[in-house]
Protein backbone atom coordinates (compact mmCIF):
# COMPACT_ATOMS: atom_id res chain seq x y z
CA UNK A 1 0.00 0.00 0.00
CA UNK A 2 2.74 1.94 0.98
CA UNK A 3 4.38 1.78 -2.41
CA UNK A 4 1.35 2.43 -4.16
CA UNK A 5 0.71 6.11 -2.80
CA UNK A 6 4.19 6.72 -3.56
CA UNK A 7 3.37 6.48 -6.99
CA UNK A 8 0.42 8.01 -7.64
CA UNK A 9 2.25 11.11 -5.91
CA UNK A 10 4.83 11.06 -8.80
CA UNK A 11 2.83 10.75 -11.72
CA UNK A 12 1.07 14.00 -10.26
CA UNK A 13 4.36 15.86 -10.17
CA UNK A 14 4.80 14.63 -14.01
CA UNK A 15 1.71 16.23 -14.81
CA UNK A 16 2.20 19.41 -13.32
CA UNK A 17 5.32 19.61 -15.22
CA UNK A 18 3.71 19.49 -18.39
CA UNK A 19 1.58 22.56 -17.44
CA UNK A 20 4.20 25.28 -18.35
CA UNK A 21 6.59 24.59 -21.40
CA UNK A 22 9.57 26.87 -21.62
CA UNK A 23 12.69 27.29 -24.65
CA UNK A 24 15.39 29.88 -25.31
CA UNK A 25 17.05 30.77 -28.02
CA UNK A 26 20.27 33.18 -28.18
CA UNK A 27 21.68 35.92 -30.31
CA UNK A 28 25.01 37.22 -30.31
CA UNK A 29 25.11 40.97 -31.09
CA UNK A 30 28.09 42.33 -32.14
CA UNK A 31 29.58 46.13 -32.18
CA UNK A 32 32.45 47.78 -33.84
CA UNK A 33 33.40 50.65 -31.77
CA UNK A 34 35.25 53.33 -33.53
CA UNK A 35 37.43 56.51 -33.44
CA UNK A 36 35.44 59.51 -33.24
CA UNK A 37 34.64 63.07 -32.84
CA UNK A 38 32.47 65.77 -31.94
CA UNK A 39 32.33 69.19 -30.47
CA UNK A 40 29.80 72.26 -29.25
CA UNK A 41 30.72 75.51 -29.63
CA UNK A 42 28.59 76.38 -26.13
CA UNK A 43 29.66 80.67 -27.07
CA UNK A 44 27.34 81.48 -30.25
CA UNK A 45 28.52 84.75 -30.42
CA UNK A 46 31.82 85.82 -29.04
CA UNK A 47 31.80 89.47 -27.70
CA UNK A 48 35.22 90.92 -28.82
CA UNK A 49 35.69 93.97 -26.28
CA UNK A 50 38.25 96.41 -24.71
CA UNK A 51 38.38 98.20 -21.73
CA UNK A 52 40.55 100.73 -22.75
CA UNK A 53 39.26 104.03 -24.75
CA UNK A 54 43.16 105.09 -25.20
CA UNK A 55 43.98 102.59 -27.43
CA UNK A 56 45.82 100.66 -24.51
CA UNK A 57 44.50 97.41 -24.70
CA UNK A 58 43.23 94.79 -27.85
CA UNK A 59 39.74 93.66 -27.92
CA UNK A 60 39.53 90.60 -26.30
CA UNK A 61 36.23 88.05 -25.78
CA UNK A 62 36.52 84.03 -25.20
CA UNK A 63 34.76 81.28 -27.14
CA UNK A 64 34.02 77.81 -24.94
CA UNK A 65 33.44 74.59 -26.49
CA UNK A 66 32.75 71.04 -25.40
CA UNK A 67 34.43 68.56 -26.99
CA UNK A 68 34.00 64.94 -27.67
CA UNK A 69 36.71 62.20 -28.65
CA UNK A 70 37.78 58.86 -28.93
CA UNK A 71 40.88 57.94 -30.82
CA UNK A 72 42.06 54.55 -31.53
CA UNK A 73 44.09 52.77 -29.09
CA UNK A 74 47.44 51.96 -30.37
CA UNK A 75 48.06 54.51 -33.10
CA UNK A 76 45.35 57.10 -32.64
CA UNK A 77 45.24 60.66 -33.13
CA UNK A 78 42.83 63.89 -32.74
CA UNK A 79 43.18 67.47 -33.70
CA UNK A 80 41.09 70.62 -33.04
CA UNK A 81 41.54 73.50 -35.26
CA UNK A 82 40.21 76.82 -36.11
CA UNK A 83 39.67 78.51 -39.40
CA UNK A 84 38.72 82.18 -39.69
CA UNK A 85 35.63 81.41 -42.85
CA UNK A 86 33.69 84.88 -42.97
CA UNK A 87 36.69 87.58 -42.16
CA UNK A 88 35.35 91.05 -40.58
CA UNK A 89 32.54 92.26 -42.72
CA UNK A 90 32.43 95.90 -43.12
CA UNK A 91 34.76 98.91 -44.95
CA UNK A 92 37.42 100.66 -42.97
CA UNK A 93 37.70 97.82 -39.76
CA UNK A 94 39.58 95.29 -38.58
CA UNK A 95 40.52 92.45 -41.29
CA UNK A 96 42.27 89.01 -41.07
CA UNK A 97 42.72 88.59 -44.45
CA UNK A 98 44.25 92.15 -45.09
CA UNK A 99 44.89 93.85 -41.56
CA UNK A 100 45.02 97.60 -42.42
CA UNK A 101 48.90 98.07 -40.58
CA UNK A 102 51.18 96.70 -40.15
CA UNK A 103 50.82 94.38 -36.91
CA UNK A 104 47.32 94.01 -36.67
CA UNK A 105 46.03 90.32 -36.18
CA UNK A 106 43.11 88.51 -34.99
CA UNK A 107 45.51 86.27 -32.82
CA UNK A 108 44.21 83.33 -29.91
CA UNK A 109 45.91 81.39 -27.21
CA UNK A 110 43.70 77.92 -26.23
CA UNK A 111 43.10 76.14 -23.15
CA UNK A 112 41.93 72.49 -24.07
CA UNK A 113 41.19 69.93 -20.69
CA UNK A 114 42.71 66.46 -20.46
CA UNK A 115 43.26 63.94 -21.92
CA UNK A 116 43.61 66.59 -24.85
CA UNK A 117 46.92 68.87 -25.33
CA UNK A 118 46.04 72.82 -26.16
CA UNK A 119 47.98 74.81 -28.65
CA UNK A 120 51.04 76.69 -27.45
CA UNK A 121 51.60 80.20 -27.31
CA UNK A 122 49.58 82.75 -29.22
CA UNK A 123 48.24 81.57 -32.73
CA UNK A 124 47.36 84.18 -35.41
CA UNK A 125 43.91 83.26 -36.90
CA UNK A 126 44.21 82.56 -41.16
CA UNK A 127 41.26 82.78 -43.44
CA UNK A 128 43.54 81.10 -46.02
CA UNK A 129 44.27 78.09 -43.52
CA UNK A 130 43.34 76.38 -40.56
CA UNK A 131 45.44 77.07 -37.79
CA UNK A 132 46.46 74.35 -34.50
CA UNK A 133 44.24 74.20 -31.63
CA UNK A 134 44.75 71.18 -29.60
CA UNK A 135 45.76 67.80 -29.76
CA UNK A 136 45.12 64.03 -28.70
CA UNK A 137 47.53 61.13 -28.84
CA UNK A 138 46.13 57.36 -28.78
CA UNK A 139 43.75 55.73 -26.47
CA UNK A 140 42.30 59.27 -25.65
CA UNK A 141 38.76 59.51 -24.53
CA UNK A 142 36.42 62.21 -23.64
CA UNK A 143 33.28 61.75 -20.83
CA UNK A 144 30.22 61.38 -22.26
CA UNK A 145 29.14 64.88 -20.97
CA UNK A 146 31.59 66.01 -22.75
CA UNK A 147 35.43 67.57 -21.82
CA UNK A 148 36.05 71.57 -21.85
CA UNK A 149 38.17 73.80 -24.35
CA UNK A 150 38.32 77.75 -24.61
CA UNK A 151 39.97 80.21 -26.84
CA UNK A 152 40.63 83.50 -25.43
CA UNK A 153 40.92 85.76 -28.73
CA UNK A 154 42.78 88.91 -29.22
CA UNK A 155 42.12 91.29 -31.95
CA UNK A 156 44.37 94.50 -32.04
CA UNK A 157 43.16 97.94 -31.75
CA UNK A 158 43.76 100.44 -34.23
CA UNK A 159 43.18 104.22 -34.58
CA UNK A 160 42.56 103.64 -38.44
CA UNK A 161 39.30 101.52 -37.42
CA UNK A 162 36.22 103.23 -38.40
CA UNK A 163 33.99 103.13 -35.86
CA UNK A 164 31.29 100.33 -36.03
CA UNK A 165 30.33 96.59 -35.51
CA UNK A 166 32.15 94.21 -37.44
CA UNK A 167 31.67 90.40 -37.35
CA UNK A 168 33.47 87.38 -38.62
CA UNK A 169 32.67 83.87 -38.34
CA UNK A 170 35.23 81.16 -36.85
CA UNK A 171 34.68 77.71 -37.97
CA UNK A 172 36.30 75.07 -35.88
CA UNK A 173 37.14 71.21 -36.48
CA UNK A 174 37.73 68.41 -34.62
CA UNK A 175 38.93 65.00 -35.82
CA UNK A 176 39.48 61.81 -34.30
CA UNK A 177 41.93 58.71 -36.12
CA UNK B 1 -9.81 -13.99 -30.88
CA UNK B 2 -13.48 -15.57 -31.70
CA UNK B 3 -15.47 -16.63 -29.00
CA UNK B 4 -15.60 -20.14 -28.34
CA UNK B 5 -19.27 -20.34 -29.82
CA UNK B 6 -17.95 -18.85 -33.02
CA UNK B 7 -20.11 -15.47 -32.72
CA UNK B 8 -18.09 -12.03 -33.43
CA UNK B 9 -17.91 -9.77 -30.99
CA UNK B 10 -16.97 -5.96 -30.34
CA UNK B 11 -14.07 -4.30 -28.52
CA UNK B 12 -13.41 -0.82 -27.91
CA UNK B 13 -10.59 1.59 -26.69
CA UNK B 14 -10.20 5.31 -25.48
CA UNK B 15 -7.48 7.24 -26.91
CA UNK B 16 -7.11 10.32 -25.19
CA UNK B 17 -4.30 12.84 -26.20
CA UNK B 18 -3.47 15.60 -23.43
CA UNK B 19 -2.72 18.91 -25.79
CA UNK B 20 -0.19 20.89 -23.11
CA UNK B 21 0.54 24.29 -23.65
CA UNK B 22 3.71 24.63 -25.89
CA UNK B 23 6.72 27.01 -26.69
CA UNK B 24 9.59 27.48 -28.75
CA UNK B 25 11.37 30.58 -29.89
CA UNK B 26 14.22 31.13 -32.66
CA UNK B 27 16.55 33.83 -32.72
CA UNK B 28 19.01 34.90 -35.40
CA UNK B 29 22.47 33.80 -34.91
CA UNK B 30 23.96 37.13 -34.64
CA UNK B 31 23.39 41.08 -35.24
CA UNK B 32 25.44 43.64 -35.99
CA UNK B 33 24.77 46.73 -34.12
CA UNK B 34 25.91 49.65 -36.28
CA UNK B 35 26.20 53.77 -36.20
CA UNK B 36 25.63 55.77 -39.75
CA UNK B 37 27.99 58.78 -38.09
CA UNK B 38 31.06 59.51 -36.76
CA UNK B 39 29.97 61.93 -34.11
CA UNK B 40 28.69 59.52 -31.41
CA UNK B 41 25.43 58.64 -32.81
CA UNK B 42 23.79 55.62 -30.81
CA UNK B 43 25.21 52.01 -32.60
CA UNK B 44 21.59 50.14 -33.91
CA UNK B 45 20.44 46.96 -35.02
CA UNK B 46 17.02 45.18 -35.63
CA UNK B 47 16.95 41.69 -34.74
CA UNK B 48 13.11 39.61 -35.61
CA UNK B 49 12.49 36.70 -33.59
CA UNK B 50 10.39 33.81 -34.28
CA UNK B 51 8.24 31.74 -31.72
CA UNK B 52 5.46 29.08 -32.13
CA UNK B 53 3.07 29.36 -28.71
CA UNK B 54 0.23 27.56 -27.47
CA UNK B 55 -1.41 28.90 -24.58
CA UNK B 56 -4.35 27.09 -22.56
CA UNK B 57 -7.78 28.71 -21.77
CA UNK B 58 -7.01 30.05 -18.60
CA UNK B 59 -3.25 30.16 -19.27
CA UNK B 60 -0.63 32.88 -21.35
CA UNK B 61 2.73 33.40 -22.18
CA UNK B 62 5.19 35.54 -22.67
CA UNK B 63 8.79 36.28 -24.44
CA UNK B 64 11.20 37.99 -22.32
CA UNK B 65 15.14 38.46 -23.03
CA UNK B 66 18.08 39.13 -20.98
CA UNK B 67 21.77 39.92 -21.78
CA UNK B 68 23.20 36.35 -20.93
CA UNK B 69 26.85 37.54 -21.60
CA UNK B 70 27.55 41.17 -21.63
CA UNK B 71 30.07 43.11 -23.96
CA UNK B 72 33.52 41.73 -24.02
CA UNK B 73 36.30 42.39 -24.29
CA UNK B 74 36.36 45.27 -20.94
CA UNK B 75 36.52 48.93 -22.10
CA UNK B 76 33.89 48.95 -24.02
CA UNK B 77 29.88 49.10 -23.78
CA UNK B 78 28.30 47.70 -21.05
CA UNK B 79 25.05 46.80 -20.70
CA UNK B 80 24.94 45.95 -17.03
CA UNK B 81 25.82 49.92 -16.57
CA UNK B 82 22.26 50.46 -19.05
CA UNK B 83 23.69 51.10 -22.40
CA UNK B 84 21.81 48.83 -24.26
CA UNK B 85 17.88 49.01 -25.06
CA UNK B 86 15.36 48.27 -27.57
CA UNK B 87 12.09 48.72 -28.80
CA UNK B 88 9.48 45.58 -29.61
CA UNK B 89 7.07 45.94 -33.04
CA UNK B 90 4.81 43.85 -35.18
CA UNK B 91 3.87 40.98 -33.26
CA UNK B 92 2.35 38.85 -34.93
CA UNK B 93 0.33 36.89 -32.30
CA UNK B 94 0.46 38.56 -28.94
CA UNK B 95 1.57 42.19 -27.74
CA UNK B 96 4.52 43.40 -28.48
CA UNK B 97 6.54 45.38 -25.48
CA UNK B 98 5.49 48.81 -25.70
CA UNK B 99 8.22 51.59 -24.91
CA UNK B 100 11.63 51.62 -24.60
CA UNK B 101 12.78 48.60 -22.60
CA UNK B 102 16.50 48.57 -21.02
CA UNK B 103 18.12 45.47 -21.44
CA UNK B 104 19.35 43.71 -18.24
CA UNK B 105 21.97 41.17 -17.41
CA UNK B 106 20.07 40.03 -14.43
CA UNK B 107 16.37 40.19 -14.67
CA UNK B 108 14.48 39.18 -17.53
CA UNK B 109 12.37 41.86 -19.64
CA UNK B 110 9.58 41.90 -21.61
CA UNK B 111 9.47 41.21 -25.39
CA UNK B 112 6.01 40.14 -26.04
CA UNK B 113 2.57 39.06 -24.27
CA UNK B 114 0.68 36.02 -25.26
CA UNK B 115 -2.76 35.83 -24.21
CA UNK B 116 -4.96 32.63 -23.17
CA UNK B 117 -5.95 30.50 -25.65
CA UNK B 118 -3.30 31.27 -28.17
CA UNK B 119 -1.93 29.07 -31.37
CA UNK B 120 0.12 29.29 -34.06
CA UNK B 121 -0.57 28.84 -37.47
CA UNK B 122 -3.58 27.58 -39.57
CA UNK B 123 -5.66 30.90 -38.85
CA UNK B 124 -8.93 31.15 -37.51
CA UNK B 125 -8.36 31.23 -33.60
CA UNK B 126 -4.86 30.94 -33.76
CA UNK B 127 -2.59 33.06 -35.72
CA UNK B 128 -2.48 33.02 -39.45
CA UNK B 129 1.20 32.76 -39.64
CA UNK B 130 3.48 30.23 -38.41
CA UNK B 131 6.24 30.62 -36.70
CA UNK B 132 5.07 34.01 -35.51
CA UNK B 133 7.39 36.51 -35.34
CA UNK B 134 8.07 40.31 -33.27
CA UNK B 135 10.84 42.53 -34.04
CA UNK B 136 13.38 44.29 -31.74
CA UNK B 137 15.25 47.35 -32.17
CA UNK B 138 18.40 47.61 -30.20
CA UNK B 139 20.25 50.88 -29.21
CA UNK B 140 23.50 50.84 -27.87
CA UNK B 141 24.78 54.21 -26.29
CA UNK B 142 27.80 55.61 -28.18
CA UNK B 143 29.90 56.76 -25.37
CA UNK B 144 33.18 58.33 -25.90
CA UNK B 145 34.49 56.39 -23.02
CA UNK B 146 34.33 53.04 -25.06
CA UNK B 147 37.87 51.86 -25.83
CA UNK B 148 38.21 51.58 -29.74
CA UNK B 149 37.92 47.78 -31.07
CA UNK B 150 35.10 45.55 -31.16
CA UNK B 151 32.94 44.05 -28.47
CA UNK B 152 29.80 41.15 -28.77
CA UNK B 153 27.48 40.32 -26.53
CA UNK B 154 24.89 37.40 -25.95
CA UNK B 155 20.99 37.95 -25.64
CA UNK B 156 19.13 35.53 -24.76
CA UNK B 157 15.23 34.81 -25.58
CA UNK B 158 12.64 33.02 -23.06
CA UNK B 159 9.13 31.74 -24.12
CA UNK B 160 7.05 30.55 -21.54
CA UNK B 161 3.48 29.36 -22.07
CA UNK B 162 0.73 27.96 -19.34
Amino acid sequence: MKRYITIVACCILALAGLAQAQNTGTTTLSVVVGPEAALTVTTGTTSLATTSTTFGNPFTGTTNLTYFIRTTKATGTGALTLKITSDFAGTGGPSVTTPPSTGDALTYTCTVSSPGTACTGSQTASTASSTGFGTWGAAANSTKAGNSASVAWSLSDDPVYATGTYTATATFTISAA
Amino acid sequence: MLPANGSTGTGSQSLTATINPVGSVTAPASASLTTAATTFQPFTGNVTVSYRARTTPAGGGSVTLSVSSDFTPAGGPSAASGALTYTCSGATLGTACSGSQTASTTVQTPVLTLPASACTGGGGACSSQNPDSVGLSFTLTNNPGYATGAYSAKVTFTISST
